[in-house]
This record gives C-alpha cells, structure tokens and sequence, in this order.
C-alpha cells in the first residue's frame, strides 16, 4: 500500500522539460528504412505491368502506349510489394511521406526517351 | 458607498481573470509533469471565447436558466467573501449554489447527466461538514463572522485551528475537482459518465460553467488566505505564498492518484472531519 | 427492488479503445445485465481472400487490427507454408518470433496506459505512451513501419536486420525494462489504483474454464494455458513457462500483462542472444492445395487460424477467431453485479480489440 508513488516520475519529467517534438515546426527524424513513398527510376522502366499487376490496392497504372506510369499517392500502401516484383530494379522506396492532402493524387512520370518528342 | 460599489464591480470583474490564469497555470504544470510541452497560459479564456460563439442547445426551458441561479449565487458569495463580508452566508450561498447546479444535472433527464448529479451530490454531504467547521472554527477564535476582522486579528487563525486546516486541505481536493474525488465531472472527460453533470451542456451555458469554476477556485483560495493573514502588511505575503505552495501541491495530488469510487470518497472525507473537525474545537473550547 | 435505468454504453465512448455497445441495465448504479451488440467496424475481409492472390493477401491479413497486426500477418504465413509444405530458414524463425515478442511488449504497454486512463490516472497513461514511443522507434528501423510493418511473406521475411541493429535492440531493452519498472511499480503498489481494481469483476476458474477465456483473463484465474509451449516458431528453442495467477479479478489481470511484459523483455534480449545466420527467405513456386489449422498466441490470448486452398492462386477460406470473440462471454458475466465506476475497469481488463473480433 503506497500513495504518491509516482511522484518521482512526475518530478524528473518536469525538470527535464517535454518529452514530444513540436511537430510541424521541428520535424522527426527518419530511419534509413522507413517506408514513405514510392520513387521510380523512369528512364529504366521498360513498363511490363508487373507492378500494376502484383499491387494490393491497384494504385500504380501503366501504359505501355504512352510510356507512362503513375502512382495515386493515397491509395498506396506502402508494402513495397511493387519494389520486390520490378524485373529491372527501378522502383525505389523512399523515406519520405508524401503529403496529407485534400483531393486524390495522382503522381505521372514519363519515359521521355520512348514516347517519341 | 461610491467606493462600495466600485469594489463589488472590481470583485466581480478580477475575481475569474484571476481563478482563469491560476487555470491556465494548472494546465501547464500537470502538462509538464506528464512529459508535454501544455497550452498557452491564456488558454482557458480562448476556450471560453470558443464557446461563447457557440449555439447552446437546451433541452427545455429549465435546463439553462438553472446555470444562470447557480452563477448568480456564486458572483454573491465571491462579493461576500472578498469585500469583508459575512463568511457563514458565505457559505451558505456557495451550498445554494451547488444545490442549483445538481437541479441543473437532474433537469435534463440524461442517464449520463443524473448520474453525475447524484454523485454531486455526494460530494457536496462530503465536504459540508468540513467548510461549516472552518467557518464555526474562525467565529470562535474571532468572535465576528465577518472576513474583514478575521483578517485583522493579531495572531494568524491557523495557530489556533491547525487541524480545521488541515482537513480543509483535504477537502480543497472535492471543491477544485481533482484526482482522486473528482466523481462527478472531471476535467478531462474521460470518465465512464463522459462529462458527468455537465455532459448536456453546450455554447453559452457550458462557458457559464467554466466561469464559475474560476469563481469557486478564488473563493477556496481565499478561504485557505483567510488562515494565515493577520493585521501586519508581511502576513499579507505569506499569505500569498502558502496559497501558491497548497495549489501545487493540489496539481501534484491530482496527477499521482487515481479517481476512487464514491463510498471511499464519502467515507475519508466524513472521517477527517469528525477527527480533525471535533479535536480542534474541543481542545479550543478546553483551553480558551 | 429499485428501479431500472438502462444506460447506453459506446459505440463511440472516451474509455473505450474500438466501438462495441453494451446495454447496461441499472439498480442505482449496480449493474445487473449487460447486453452487448457488436457489428459497428465489420469490413468483411474474410472475404477479400477471393479477391486477392495468396501473396498479396499477407498484406490485407496484417491490417486486421493495428495493435495484434504483426502476429496476424505470422498467423496467415504460417498457415499457407503449412498448407504448402514449405520449410522456412531459420534465421527467418527467430526474427518472427523477435518481432512478436517485441508486439506484446507493445501491446501490453499500450493497454496499460488504456487501462490507466480508464480510471482517471492520465499522468501514468501518459507516461507509459512515453516508453511505448521506444518500442515504434525500434520497429521503424529495423522494419520501416511503426504499427503496420509489412514485415512477413510466405516464405520468410522481407527485411534483415544488421548487427549494429540487433545490439541496439538489446541495449534499449536494459534500458526500458528499468523505466518500465517505476512504472509498474505504480501499478501494483499504488493504494488508489488497488481500491479500483481488487475484488472487482472476479472470474473464477472453473467459470473462466466453462466459459472459453482465452490468453490473461485465463491465466489470471489459475487455468496454466498459453500456446508458446506448443512450440511454434521458435518457442521450442526458448526458455518459457506460462505465468499465472489465482485470483481472478482486475488486479490478477493486469498482474498478468506487467509479469508478461519483462518475460517477453527477457525472451527478446534470448532471440538476439541465440539469432543464426543464413538467409531470411526461400522462393515460393506454384499454388497451395490443401487446408490447415494452426492456433497463436496473441497479446490478448489464443488464435486460430483455419485456411483451406484449391489450387489456385485465391484461396478458398479463410477463417480467423480471435481472442476477444472468445473473451466476450467472460465478460458479459464479470460485469453482473458490479457498481457502474467498475464497467469501463473491467471492460478494458479483457483488453478488447475490437476490430479482430468484427474483421
């Protein structure tokens, strides 16, 4: 039976300030391996559909036509599963998030080497 | 009778400004002790603006006006209190005003709201007796019941009443709703009766009800000031000190307990009363 | 006899984590029934399973709850590589049972600051939400995830993890079982907290038994039950025994969780100890054909996992019971007779999740 036991916590937590990051003024440190946002290497990609076939949600769309491929950034899951499955290695994941935003995103690259300009 | 009047004007105006930064004062330290950076320090009066600006919606005719009684109750007993007045009507106009807040609890027919209106009213039979000793205590030892000669007296009532004292700074613990008697509503809502008394509020009403728990956090304050001022200027001083260390020691006790169930609360305060209570006015009695 | 109020309790509720709603009967605040209606977060993903291929369902089995995500992804894996056949390396064993233990400990130290706030404790909520954060740091970098980690694939695991990383474990498990003691200590010392959670919402054992609790609501009233001595993964290779306590009530309950957590603390600092080397994952070649059967343990207790397969790449049935369903029952008997401060104490003492329950 004690009362006040948790005095000595609340005292060292108030001599050493506090313990959260004031977020968005400072923002927190990623890992090397954090999972933020698909990035594609797009003069590399040779646009098979293999990723757009193996993704979960269906995010990532390729046309083999236009030599474009895009990725709705709110619809991705960040499982990297796209990453594992790309034949010539160019999809990357970065440690960046992607920005909240309001409407739906649709991020399009395109492969300026084939589309023929 | 100019001067009367400009004081009750000054009173009623200082008197939440006051009991509001002491609020904001006590968010941020409780924020500080659980390892977060806390609000602004004027915090409570944009919450309160907040609300203003908001739609109250009221259940039926009587469920507002009983919050508007209680308010006025309270504006009283602060103006009694801090202009020298009466302390025993004091008192009695805080219990009429309590009383009118839990009528407001049980007028909105809520489970939620009835239930915390109970629990009110456990809690006012639990700290009555103590608040009604401490006055009875400071009449003895003063012979006026008025707060002005309490004040200028000679030596600090707390030397005859150290145990009322006491006992009046467990119950400071109901009166303030802090952990661990804070049953019927809490600050922080996050209860099994969500708000309690005060889960059907809104808009106006709710900001009514913020402003009087600043009036009633400056009348407890003055009571505990009432101790320990004496007619010399530095017990003035001292006064305001011991008043500063009570309340931090208030936020450390409501941060290190746990909310307990009404029957213990009941019971402890009933006990610390009549042991306390009775043992120093019977050995006041025995030696003045 | 007094007079019956019924009081609403949830779906949406400050004490409670995940929406379930409870009827609560009243005589002057003594709770006489409770009639629970669940059904308010059922999203149907048992039956995404014929939708998406067995590789991409890992994805979906792991957000079927956010807190127990890890151990459902391991759950779904473990039962296509026994539907498939598919030996696992070893090195990919232990980091699984590595990253489920530190799940429990993660777990285990957010249901205390649940249960915490439930009775109106908020600084030791608040504290130990604060040592929580180490544990996501952890997993964020050995994982990249902090709740979802995506961690497991038929076949293995997706990520190793370096030598620096599996020293750093280490370290910050000394480090947070000290911190992690001040806390506790509040928790089975503190005279407040006993006056909320001793006697209340009692569970004998032989009514835990008829009933079917599951995980530490069974192990608090006596029954020895935890499925790590079965040996999956690799519990066979660590050293266990299942911790166990008589009583029965709340205090019994989170007794269990606080003893859980420094034994997964010690179990974790034995993974890294005892982690091989070689590979983390083998290639998956054609369609599982078959059905399987295979029960965990979860943070809140056991679960099951039925799988059957036809030879394609859907399969056919998926079916997942977990803790809480078998939980409910307990719980509705707890409640008869307690005081209405004690509902949200006892509610959170089975530690409810929701979301697994309703999938």
């Amino acid at each position: 039976m004690s009362i006040l036991s948790m005095t000595k916590t609340l005292m060292k937590s108030v001599f050493h300030g506090p313990y959260t990051l004031l977020y968005p003024i400072k923002k927190k440190e990623v890992f090397e391996h954090t999972k933020g946002s698909i990035e594609i290497e797009v003069a590399d990609c040779i646009h098979c559909g293999l990723c757009q076939r193996n993704c979960p949600t269906g995010a990532i769309q390729v046309d083999r036509n236009s030599a474009n491929w895009s990725i709705d950034r709110l619809d991705c899951i960040q499982c990297y599963y796209c990453v594992e499955s790309c034949p010539k290695k160019c999809l990357k994941m970065g440690n960046q998030y992607s920005a909240p935003a309001v409407k739906k995103v649709r991020d399009e690259f395109t492969n300026a080497r084939v589309s023929g300009n | 009778m100019e001067m009367m009047i400009l004081k009750i004007i000054a009173i009623i105006i200082l008197a939440p400004i006051l009991g509001g930064l002491i609020a904001g004062v006590d968010r941020i330290i409780s924020a500080r002790m659980q390892g977060r950076k806390g609000p602004r320090l004027l915090q409570p009066f944009y919450d309160v603006l907040k609300l203003l600006g908001k739609e109250s919606l009221r259940v039926n005719k009587v469920h507002g006006l009983y919050i508007y009684l209680s308010f006025i109750f309270m504006i009283l007993t602060t103006v009694l209190i801090l202009s020298g007045g009466d302390i025993l009507l004091a008192v009695f106009s805080l219990t009429l005003s309590s009383v009118m807040f839990i009528l407001g609890g049980y007028a909105s027919n809520s489970p939620y709201s009835t239930i915390g209106a109970e629990r009110e009213l456990l809690a006012v039979m639990a700290y009555e007796p103590m608040v009604i000793l401490a006055a009875i205590g400071l009449y003895y030892i003063n012979n006026s019941f008025l707060s002005k000669d309490i004040i200028n007296s000679s030596v600090p009532a707390i030397a005859y009443l150290p145990a009322i004292f006491l006992g009046f700074v467990y119950i400071l613990t109901f009166k303030l709703r802090k952990s661990p008697f804070d049953l019927s509503t809490s600050e922080h809502g996050h209860q099994e009766l969500v708000k309690g008394i005060t889960t059907e509020y809104s808009g106006k009403d709710l900001a009514v009800i913020q402003v009087m728990h600043w009036y009633e956090t400056v009348i407890a304050m003055a009571f505990v000031y009432m101790f320990i001022a004496t007619a010399a200027p530095i017990s003035h001083l001292y006064a305001v000190i011991v008043c500063i260390i009570i309340y931090l020691i208030e936020i450390l006790i409501d941060n290190s307990f746990s909310r307990v169930k009404w029957k213990l609360a009941l019971k402890s305060a009933w006990i610390v009363t009549i042991v306390l209570g009775t043992l120093n006015l019977v050995v006041l009695q025995l030696t003045m | 006899m007094g007079e019956r109020t019924v009081i609403p309790f949830g779906p949406q509720h400050p004490v409670l984590p995940e929406p379930i709603h409870l009827d609560l009967v009243l005589e002057d605040e003594t709770v006489v029934e409770a009639i629970p209606q669940i059904g308010y977060i059922h999203r149907g993903l048992e039956k995404l399973v014929e939708k998406k291929d067995f590789k991409q369902y890992v994805f979906v089995a792991e957000r079927i709850c956010g807190i127990c995500s890890f151990i459902h992804s391991l759950g779904y894996c473990l039962s296509v590589e026994k539907v498939m056949g598919i030996e696992v390396p070893e090195r990919a064993t232990f980091l699984r049972t590595m990253w489920s233990e530190l799940s429990r400990i993660h777990s285990h130290v957010l249901w205390m600051g649940l249960v915490a706030d439930g009775y109106g404790f908020e600084s030791l909520f608040m504290h130990s939400w604060r040592l929580r954060e180490q544990i996501l740091d952890l997993f964020e970098e050995t994982t990249g995830g902090r709740v979802i980690f995506s961690a497991c694939e038929v076949g293995g695991v997706r990520k190793d993890v370096t030598v620096e990383q599996l020293q750093k474990i280490k370290s910050t498990m000394i480090s947070f079982e000290k911190e992690l003691q001040e806390i506790t200590n509040v928790f089975l010392n503190d005279a407040s907290i006993k006056s909320r959670t001793k006697g209340v919402g009692v569970l004998t054992k032989q009514m835990a038994y008829d009933l079917g609790a599951v995980g530490p609501t069974l192990r608090a009233s006596g029954v020895a039950s935890d499925l790590r001595s079965t040996g999956y993964a690799a519990y066979g290779k660590l050293n266990f025994e299942p911790i166990i306590e008589t009583d029965g009530d709340c205090y019994a309950r989170t007794a269990v969780r606080i003893r859980e957590t420094f034994q997964s603390i010690d179990l974790v600092k034995q993974c890294v100890d005892m982690m091989p080397e070689g590979d983390v994952r083998v290639d998956v070649k054609g369609n599982p054909d078959g059905e399987s059967f295979i029960r965990l343990e979860q943070p809140r207790g056991e679960v099951l996992y039925y799988t059957k397969a036809n030879g394609s790449k859907f399969l056919e049935r998926y079916r997942v019971r977990t803790p809480t369903f078998a939980n409910l029952a307990p719980l509705l008997e707890m409640l008869k007779g307690c005081d209405l401060a004690d509902v949200p104490v006892i509610v959170l003492s089975i530690d409810p999740c929701i979301s697994c329950t309703e999938r």
